[in-house]
């Protein structure tokens, strides 16, 4: 045993990465709003949770309006847990938009994006574009009527962006009708341009987020002046 | 020294006074995941995903149901009806995604309390309250989208007559060449086996005329003729229909200068509503509109009173 520890230290670098990840030291947060920290990672969680049950759901999805919405209903009914799998999936989606916004509010709030902690914030609110694409590209992949309505809606508002707004719609669609290239297209961008997007952007905002350090509690301006710089902590 | 310098100093001595991120934070983190996950396991046991019908593009009466978490983006379209559905649609949501990428550099001083922060802070609880009406608005109200109740073939026949440059000849809303008729003044009421042997073969059903034959596919025919069809001033109810309004819906509804005013006034309806979608409304009102209060009438009249009905409303538009 103590052999595989010291054969993982020596070439996996084991040992630095647990310092640096987890041994490292985070500012106490006040009191309950601790747990207002934890929006960051659960919102990973449910990334993971989402990453997983996608994959399986492609394992049986077809992105064809021939046989998208039968692949769905086989999923359902035929499929090993499959009703369960996609319902995961379902509201794994719900979830992922709701903790990335609350994250994003806590840090409004707090004003956690504040010196050094700018690119965090600004790769956050791309993180935050790419979960509402994935949301939108996701909606349509059923091709129940549902589905195939509301993104209809959805691309007739991108249309409507000045002098640029119709080739946008093109570009969506893949031509003037929503179709059988608008599904694959989608289902291109959901499961592989995304995926691409938000990975890097994750693994900088993750960087970022280790390298500066958690963002300390806020106090009002008033403690920070009456204590000596340097020692405005928390009471 | 600048307020940077001192905070740096400051933070290196909150982290070596604080907690390791294993276990403090590990802890909380993994408990609320593990919470998270129950919530998601239960939620997907006991409701699953919803499948509806399978996709019908043909389907106009269809009104779709975003995503709750767009439903205030929806309502919002509604408050900019026209010409400036795009301030809602395009330029407040790109004003609000500009202003959260430049947020740092708009926001640099050191102050971070909520207190401190005054204006910001008042501004995210504004623009929490108002999404919070408005998806309170949208979730009580119809769900219908202006832009999605015209019926999708006569909007393939717009596309396609915009992409004929059919307007170079012809007028419609006052737009266009003089060479031809207007379109709009009575092209829509001939009948749509005339409407289809004219885009055949012009020759056919007007000898002499100076428009070219187009050489269309079938489906290019249809959808011109729905799009003509939906610029009709009206008509194809029988005399039966202002009696059937009489006797059904006066006690309710206003037209032009008769009926009462408990619900709303009707002598506009044809400008807002196509047929469609006011017969979906007349069979049951509570499909499109979950806080009406009018009764349904499918089953009270047939479903060819219900037709003609619906054709004489699509065909108010006050002229």
């Amino acid at each position: 045993m103590n052999s595989f520890w010291e054969w993982m230290k020596t070439r996996l670098g084991i040992e630095e990465l647990w310092n640096a990840l987890f041994a490292r030291h985070v500012p106490e947060a006040k009191g309950w709003t601790a747990w207002l920290y934890t929006l960051g990672s659960a919102s990973l969680f449910v990334f993971t949770v989402q990453a997983i049950t996608g994959a399986l759901l492609a394992m049986n999805y077809v992105p064809s309006p021939d046989h998208a919405y039968d692949s769905i209903r086989f999923i359902n009914e035929q499929v090993l847990l499959g009703r369960f799998l996609r319902g995961l999936h379902h509201w794994g989606a719900t979830a992922m938009v709701i903790l990335v916004s609350l994250h994003m509010l806590r840090v409004y709030f707090m004003g956690s994006y504040k010196y050094p902690r700018e690119a965090t914030w600004i790769v956050g609110v791309l993180i935050f574009l790419v979960v509402m694409g994935f949301s939108f590209t996701g909606y349509l992949l059923p091709w129940d009527q549902k589905a195939y309505w509301a993104t209809m809606v959805g691309v007739n508002i991108s249309a409507q962006v000045p002098v640029i707004g119709e080739y946008i719609g093109k570009v969506l669609k893949g031509g003037d009708e929503m179709g059988a290239v608008t599904l694959t297209r989608f289902y291109a961008i959901q499961v592989l341009v995304l995926p691409a997007i938000i990975l890097g952007a994750l693994a900088i905002h993750l960087f970022l987020v280790v390298w500066h350090g958690i963002s300390e509690s806020p106090t009002r301006k008033e403690d920070d002046q009456n204590k000596n710089a340097g020692t405005g902590i928390l009471q | 020294m600048t307020w940077h310098e001192k905070y740096l100093e400051r933070y290196k001595k909150l982290k070596s006074e604080g907690k390791p991120f294993f276990p403090y934070a590990v802890f909380k983190d993994t408990l609320v995941a593990l919470l998270i996950f129950g919530v998601l396991c239960g939620l997907a046991y006991y409701f699953g995903a919803e499948i509806e019908d399978p996709a019908d593009p043909t389907d106009s009466n269809y009104n779709p149901r975003p995503e709750w978490y767009f439903l205030f983006l929806f309502q919002a379209l509604k408050l900019f009806p026209g010409n400036l559905e795009s301030i809602a649609a395009i330029v407040l949501p790109g004003a609000a995604v500009a202003f959260l990428f430049l947020l740092p550099f708009i926001d640099r001083g050191p102050e971070r309390h909520i207190f401190d922060r005054p204006f910001l802070t008042f501004l995210g609880l504004g623009t929490l309250a108002g999404i919070g009406y408005l998806t309170y608005q949208g979730a009580v109200s119809p769900l219908t989208n202006p832009i999605i109740e015209k019926d999708p073939v006569a909007f393939a026949g717009q596309r396609l007559y915009s992409s004929l440059n059919c307007a170079y000849c012809h007028k419609i809303g006052g737009r266009g060449g003089t060479i031809g008729p207007e379109l709009d003044k009575g092209a829509g009421d001939e009948s749509e086996e005339w409407l289809e042997k004219h885009f055949r073969d012009p020759q056919l059903t007007s000898p002499g005329s100076a428009m070219p034959k187009l050489n269309l596919l079938e489906d290019e025919i249809q959808s011109l003729v729905a799009y003509i069809k939906s610029l009709s001033s009206g008509g194809g109810f029988t005399e039966e229909a202002p009696k059937l309004f009489q006797e059904n819906c006066a006690a309710c509804h206003k037209l032009g200068q008769e009926g009462s005013e408990v619900g709303p006034d009707l002598s506009l309806i044809g400008t807002a509503r196509d047929k469609n979608y006011i017969r979906k409304y007349v069979e049951d009102p509570s499909k499109i509109n979950p806080s009406s209060s009018m009764p349904g009438y499918k089953g009270q009249l047939t479903d060819l009173q219900i037709e003609d009905l619906s054709r004489y409303l699509a065909a108010q538009k006050g002229n």
